[in-house]
């Protein structure tokens, strides 16, 4: 529970003084974090600092450990210890094109992380039972608590046109509460699908969702009297759940 | 209660915001208070989106019924009571920021400032890279290319725009495809830059060229075209020679014959300036972003003093695209590198030197 006086939510850091920003078509903005913001999970805090390409500052309390892919590593103090998180099916990982390396780090001792474009910080709160699809390579940090493993997209069509490769990473809660950060490019959008409602979107801006959330690619014929024309790819994601969106998308190229 | 514009709490008896400046609305004596939305708190539960509203119709031109005043950006007449521009989105209650060489910042935004376009709306969402997201009214349909489309209602329908001249727009690297989408339906577009939507809203008989790949989306009763820039150059090197368009080979036209839309994007921060009639200016090529069609262009080479001229060397040389006026331009502050700049020119289009 947050403090009546506090001007940023202690869970998530969401300005408490502002409210949601919410288009008419539904789409929620992610809560600008404000420059300095302190989040709590167990006995250790992060901070958020920057607001062009922000920086993720953890301060690991004795006990606590996070796990990130390692090229997503700005800094650290070296009393913070480092191993590696086994893995199953890592051959396949690796030919996903997937970090066959997920690394962990252990408290007490600061470490911070920050990725390599403009946008935003999405900080996730997960409580138990949550299960959560994040775009490969999205995730920036994640407390130990939290199961993490792979899904494998389904269908040859979704693999190969819906811009976001093999496997989505999967983030599981059981028992104990955990904290996930992602980093979004450009700007993030949050929406909840109702149960059967669909939207359809570019494939590259996909960024989160719900498990309950599917997604199937979709194509659609561009004729231009050219050499057969084009053809548009679009993913159509049906609810019930969240579905968190990126501004600035990864492209993939027409076919 | 808090301040419609940015969010900030206010008291009951203000009149304005002390943080933006904005009308705070108090509601009539009469009717029943809507209730305040409460600040977030955090709870064991996730944060509550609210749901999908159902599909309404555009709401109508908000009437001009508080003090009059003109957009300094877009020039309509509105109503100065409106936090921003219906036509083009600018922030009404501030002073467009304006440079002592003459450019002016293209107007701060309010995060999902909403325009209106004819029984439509926009609503620009983000700051980063925002989004152009459109409630199109029934009837009213806008112009793409694809690769900028976000997302979209399953009952909106995308179909392909008939282009002329398709097999000169391939070997330029232009889009063959423009696609467009007629309401009532929501569609959204953003690009995949950091940057600023510039919303150019066009009056009847305007026109505006546009350089290749900043269009965003257009109000389908703007007319398209293109032109060759006729601004090149030819490098050499052994017996390879290759001709580079600094600004592009061609560029886009847009006419309103009724009033419109032009959502461009552009990188970085926007500025735009009025050139009067014989007043030059020099740009980095690459930066341009829109010119009046009557703003002239040619390259332009400056020759450094002082500095031993090497063959094939970048530094006995600046390239600059020369703008004459009448009329405005506009240029970005992230611009690409103009390739082939540094290597031998052999031949180049009209352009003027200046030899220090």
């Amino acid at each position: 529970m947050n403090e009546k006086s506090a001007l940023a939510c202690r869970a998530c850091g969401a300005p408490l003084d502002i409210r949601n920003l919410v288009s008419e078509s539904g789409w929620r903005e992610a809560p600008r974090i404000r420059d300095m913001t302190e989040i709590h999970f167990n006995a250790s805090t992060c901070q958020v600092e920057g607001e062009i390409v922000p920086t993720a500052e953890i301060n690991l309390g004795a006990g606590d450990g996070i796990f990130f892919e390692h090229h997503v590593m700005l800094w650290k103090e070296e009393r913070v210890g480092m191993s590696v998180m086994q893995l199953p099916g890592g051959l396949k990982r690796a030919f996903a094109g997937m970090p066959f390396i997920i690394s962990m780090a252990s408290g007490p001792g600061r470490i911070a992380f920050s990725r390599d474009a403009t946008g935003e910080l999405i900080v996730l709160p997960l409580h138990p039972g949550m299960e959560l699809d994040v775009r490969e390579h999205a995730f920036l940090l994640c407390s130990h608590q939290v199961a993490y493993s792979f899904v494998r997209i389904k269908g040859l069509s979704n693999i190969l046109f819906g811009g976001q490769g093999m496997y989505m990473d999967r983030f599981v809660t059981t028992g104990a509460p955990g904290l996930l950060v992602l980093h979004g490019y450009g700007n993030v959008f949050e929406r909840r699908l109702n149960a059967g409602e669909s939207i359809m979107l570019e494939p590259g801006a996909f960024l989160y969702k719900d498990s309950s959330v599917t997604m199937d690619v979709e194509f659609q014929k561009l004729g231009t009297g050219f050499f057969g024309g084009a053809t548009m790819s679009l993913a159509r994601v049906t609810g019930p759940g969240r579905v968190g969106i990126q501004s600035m998308y990864v492209h993939h190229h027409t076919e | 209660m808090f301040c419609v514009g940015c969010g900030t709490p206010v008291s009951e008896g203000q009149n304005f915001c002390r943080n933006c400046g904005h009308a705070v609305k108090h509601a009539a004596p009469a009717a029943a208070a809507p209730p305040a939305p409460a600040p977030p708190v955090a709870s064991a539960e996730p944060r509550v989106v609210p749901s999908t509203p159902p599909p309404q119709a555009p709401s109508p031109v908000p009437h001009a019924a508080g003090p009059h005043g003109r957009c300094e950006w877009c020039g309509a007449e509105v109503d100065l009571s409106l936090g921003s521009c219906p036509r083009c989105g600018a922030t009404l209650k501030m002073s467009s920021a304006k440079t002592p060489s003459g450019w002016t910042e293209l107007p701060g935004r309010k995060d999902m400032a909403k325009l209106q376009i004819g029984n439509s709306t926009c609503q620009i969402e983000g700051l980063y890279v925002p989004v152009a997201d459109l409630n199109l009214a029934a009837g009213d349909g806008v112009y793409f290319t694809h690769h900028v489309l976000l997302w979209k209602d399953t009952n909106i329908a995308v179909t392909t725009m008939g282009l002329k001249g398709g097999w000169t727009r391939v070997m330029a690297g232009l889009p063959l495809v423009m696609t467009q989408a007629v309401g009532p339906g929501r569609i959204a577009f953003s690009k995949d830059q950091p940057g600023e939507i510039i919303p150019l809203a066009l009056q009847p008989g305007q026109s505006v060229d546009v350089r290749e790949h900043m269009l965003l989306t257009a109000t389908s009763n703007v007319a398209y075209d293109w032109f060759q820039t006729g601004i090149w150059f030819v490098t050499q090197e052994g017996n390879d020679s290759e001709t580079h368009y600094p600004v592009g080979r061609y560029m886009d036209r847009f006419y309103a014959p009724t009033p419109g839309l032009l959502l461009l994007h552009a990188g970085g921060n926007i500025f735009v300036r009025d050139l009067a009639p014989g007043q030059t200016i020099l740009v980095k090529p690459t930066a341009l972003v829109f010119k009046d069609p009557t703003v002239d262009m040619h390259l332009h080479f400056e020759h450094p003093a002082g500095i031993f001229s090497m063959w094939r060397s970048w530094s006995n040389r600046y390239l600059w695209l020369r703008l004459t006026g009448p009329g405005r331009v506009a240029i970005q502050s992230v611009f690409e590198h103009i390739e082939g700049e540094a290597r031998n020119m052999t031949r180049w289009s009209n352009a003027t030197a200046t030899r220090w």
